[in-house]
């Protein structure tokens, strides 16, 4: 080609510029012609990160299809902003018999499913058979529930397999909202994915993974929604829901999915006047899972050196940006029976005395194995804080070696007892002590000191204590606040011997812009979706 | 015609191979799968669900039957065209994989389109001045744009023109204040469809405005590959003996380059396409995964993660197929176009 001018420069000259041009035709046009469709200022933009593959109560297990229920569903209790339990479609509270085996509930008799439908004993029957039969989550239920029957239009009877102090609260689950028997005639033994009949103050008007446009449910039996409807949308990462609220694309963000340092900086944007900020309960809790029957951690000596060397506060402070409080128990200080102070602080003098106890310092250093979820940023920022952390303060004692492994593929060897210390987090499926008391320490076979089968083996704790298993079951059977002396007991004993180390405490937060008011949470962590309205 | 009984045999051969081919494919699948650490049930349950629940979901997935009953079931279901159902929503594969690969399709041909003209626009500029500005340029592009982590500069892309400027959505695949069409899946061809038939441009609009942003992302990621390859073979091409001979027999060089050279040069460019439509139909996750694009590369990572196994193997063998056939389609398409070829 050398030494050959080519004729087609010019041709190229002009050639060029304009298939760039043609190449960036979309972008310009995308940027100017295509203008975005106006959107209706009587709706709002829900954003959050949750896909949902299903909206069937009985197969919602995940965050953001528990979120949408609670606006398209209705429970028969639910628990207020102030965490207060409150009838909802139950007329009043269960009434219970002397054994405490059957509990009986009136029913509303003004409530219509969103297909005109009465809602009645019958539809609830149906509703909690069908979960019973083919619910994800259908242990919720079961273990504690053995039959339900209508004994009347709208009185309903439940017979427990032994007496369960917090029936209530069970019945506030999302996923037990009533479902109508008629438009899931042919779903009574499948779920129905992608349609939802219920009686609660939107209806569903489409649904896709990834969009969902709500409605207002014009013969609802309460106070109709603030505002005129709802698309909740779902991206797939945490610079796009925070780049979409920050352009203004979606009115409301849910903080599910979205990265801690985000939170932060709409939190900071909160605290400068710029956005609204909601937060609901801190419900879930980060925990290490310590592995009790193996060496080193099964000496209780060291469990509780390990206990006092972990600096929650300044973990909190460097990793959660301050968005986490510090957590000394397994039961989140909003709910009964909790006990704040459980687990010890920080004690970097008494953990040195208890690592040397357990001969460890002047020369031999403990190396501590601790595994994190790789898909958990989070995870990553706490074991890589807190081994800077022992490094600095017990150094001579302790040496944090960290690794990562994926969340599912940690799941399947918890049980095996593949971890010496791993991070892990819960959030009770209702909120009550109950259901992070014995999702942990709860266990069906037992050797000793040692649980076989069952919560805390399948937890990677493997701790059983005598007694323990008695008192869990006692305090399921006693109401209110009778109960709260025993669980005090099992979260003081449980503290004693250190199986868990709390590490912090998770509360939902949301984000709004200006014109739109502030989210308001319930008791049970979900944004009130029909309190939303533009200002 | 002996040219064209070789390539008849080939296509032929390579036919009865695809089958051979796509069931050790989803073998090796089917087992990579069960042996890689990670359960369902962990995945729908979380850890602490009593082991009775457990037990009672496993064996309602039908994943407490031997590996061998498994691996029989999915082969039978398979050769009559059952993918099985998803683990997660019991919903069909097909379903699943049907309301997914529209939208990776749509991407991807329109990414590749773009690609292709600005990557041939770039490579094509340089040979007027070889070692000049404009032919640094676009060595440069070239190599910049392949070398670019495709995750990094979707979100730069993603901040500039969706969150500081507000010109196009941050991401999705359309509009919330609309509807999508529930017609073929494809909304460009939807939303034309719609607009010829006097229903309004707001569907095209809406999906065009939402296809922008990542279809020039990954289309100009693309393109480096589209641009040096065709700069390198139009270079070598246009020092042959042939097109030598073209000019010694007083052809333009218009006729030269067009005729003679860049027809030869484009050969490369066919497979190469080719082999970029292969990892374009599942492999723009990154892309997909920024823009919240609901595509089937993304659509199986989570199922990886949620260890879907009938999803993960529907959308494999799916994405492999395409791929046989895209490949069987270019080598034939090279084969024509290329004499110089050989099937014999």
């Amino acid at each position: 080609m050398n030494g050959h001018q080519l004729w087609p420069e010019s041709l190229l000259n002009a050639a060029l510029p304009a298939l760039l041009s043609a190449s960036l035709l979309l972008l310009a046009s995308g940027c100017g012609l295509i203008a975005a469709p106006a959107s209706r200022p009587d709706r709002l933009i829900i954003a959050s990160s949750s896909r949902l593959d299903s909206v069937d109560p009985a197969g919602a297990y995940t965050f953001g299809a528990m979120q949408l229920l609670s606006a398209l569903g209705d429970t028969l209790y639910s628990i207020d902003r102030a965490g207060r339990l409150q009838p909802r479609l139950a007329a009043d509270f269960p009434s219970l018999s002397p054994d405490g085996l059957k509990a009986r509930l009136s029913l509303r008799r003004d409530v219509l499913f969103h297909d005109g439908t009465a809602f009645d004993a019958r539809a609830m029957v149906f509703t909690l058979e069908r979960f019973l039969a083919i619910g994800k989550l259908s242990y919720l239920l079961g273990e504690r529930v053995s039959g339900v029957r209508a004994i009347g239009s709208h009185e309903l009877e439940i017979t427990l397999k032994r007496p369960y102090g917090a029936l209530p609260q069970l019945l506030s689950a999302v996923n037990l909202t009533p479902v109508s028997p008629t438009a899931y005639r042919n779903h009574a033994r499948r779920l129905l994915n992608d349609r939802f009949v219920g009686t609660g103050p939107y209806r569903l008007v489409s649904f896709s993974d990834r969009k969902q446009r709500l409605d207002p449910f014009l013969e609802f039996w309460g106070p109709p929604p603030a505002n005129r409807g709802l698309d909740l949308v779902a991206l797939s990462n945490s610079t796009a829901l925070f780049g979409a609220l920050r352009s203004g694309e979606v009115d409301v963000l849910l903080s599910t999915g979205l990265e801690i340092d985000q939170q932060a900086a709409l939190h900071r944007q909160a605290s400068r006047g710029r956005l609204w900020e909601g937060m609901g309960p801190p419900l879930e809790i980060g925990f290490l899972s310590l592995l009790t029957d193996r060496a080193p951690l099964n000496n209780p000596v060291l469990r509780q050196a390990v206990s006092v060397s972990l600096d929650r506060e300044l973990i909190s402070r460097r990793v959660s940006l301050g968005l986490r409080n510090p957590l000394r128990n397994l039961v989140p200080p909003s709910l009964e029976g909790t006990l704040p102070d459980a687990w010890p602080g920080y004690r970097p003098a008494l953990a040195r005395k208890l690592y040397r106890r357990a001969g460890y310092c002047d020369g031999k250093v403990l190396p501590l194995p601790l595994t994190f979820r790789s898909n958990i940023p989070t995870d990553r920022l706490f074991a890589l804080t807190w081994q800077a952390q022992l490094r600095r303060d017990l150094g001579d004692c302790v040496k944090l070696e960290v690794s990562g492994m994926e969340s599912t593929t940690a799941y399947r060897q918890l049980g095996d007892g593949a971890f010496p210390m791993i991070l892990l987090d819960w959030m009770g499926d209702f909120p009550d002590a109950d259901n992070y008391l014995v999702p942990l320490l709860g266990c069906d076979e037992q050797r000793g000191d040692r649980c076989l089968r069952g919560a805390s083996a399948a937890s990677g704790s493997f701790w059983a204590a005598p007694g323990l298993q008695e008192q869990l079951r006692r305090s399921a059977a006693l109401p209110g606040e009778a109960r709260v002396p025993l669980l005090r007991t099992i979260q003081r004993r449980a503290a004693a011997a250190s199986p868990y180390l709390p590490v912090w405490l998770v509360a939902p937060r949301a984000w709004a812009r200006l014109p739109v008011s502030q989210p308001q949470y319930d008791g049970s962590g979900r944004v009130l979706l029909q309190d939303l309205h533009r200002r | 015609m002996g040219r064209r009984r070789a390539l008849f045999r080939y296509l032929m051969a390579r036919l009865a191979l695809a089958p051979l081919m796509l069931w050790l494919i989803a073998t090796l699948v089917f087992l990579l799968l069960r042996v890689a650490p990670g359960d369902p049930i962990d995945a729908l349950l979380g850890t602490r669900a009593p082991e009775a629940a457990r037990a009672a979901l496993r064996a309602q997935l039908g994943l407490d039957r031997s590996l061998g009953e498994q691996y029989s079931q999915f082969i039978t279901q398979l050769l009559q065209g059952d993918l099985g159902t998803s683990l997660t929503n019991q919903e069909p594969v097909t379903e699943v994989i049907g309301n997914s690969l529209p939208a990776s399709l749509e991407l991807g041909g329109t990414a590749l389109l773009i690609a292709a003209v600005v990557g041939l626009a770039v490579g094509f500029s340089g040979i007027a001045r070889p070692e000049g500005k404009l032919d640094l340029a676009g060595r440069l592009y070239g190599v910049g744009t392949y070398a670019l982590p495709p995750f990094w500069a979707a979100m730069v892309v993603q901040l500039v023109f969706a969150v500081w400027l507000g010109w196009l959505p941050v991401g999705g695949r359309f509009p919330t204040s609309l509807i999508p069409p529930a017609a073929s899946g494809f909304y460009l061809l939807d939303g034309l469809e719609q607009g010829f038939h006097g229903g309004g441009w707001q569907i095209l609009g809406g999906a065009l405005r939402h296809l922008i942003l990542p279809a020039t992302t990954l289309g100009v990621l693309l393109s480096g590959i589209f641009a040096n390859s065709l700069r390198l073979n139009l270079r070598r091409t246009l020092g042959t003996d042939h097109v030598e001979a073209a000019r010694s027999r007083g052809l333009g060089e218009a006729r030269v380059v067009f005729r003679h050279a860049l027809p030869n040069a484009l050969l490369p460019v066919l497979t190469i396409t080719g082999i970029t439509v292969a990892s374009l139909i599942g492999g723009a996750l990154l892309i997909e995964v920024t823009y919240s694009w609901p595509g089937i590369a993304f659509r199986l990572q989570e199922a990886i993660g949620q260890r879907d196994y009938p999803l993960v193997q529907g959308i494999v063998v799916v994405v492999s197929t395409l791929v046989v056939l895209v490949s069987l389609v270019v080598d034939v398409m090279v084969a024509v176009v290329d004499p110089r070829v050989s099937y014999g």
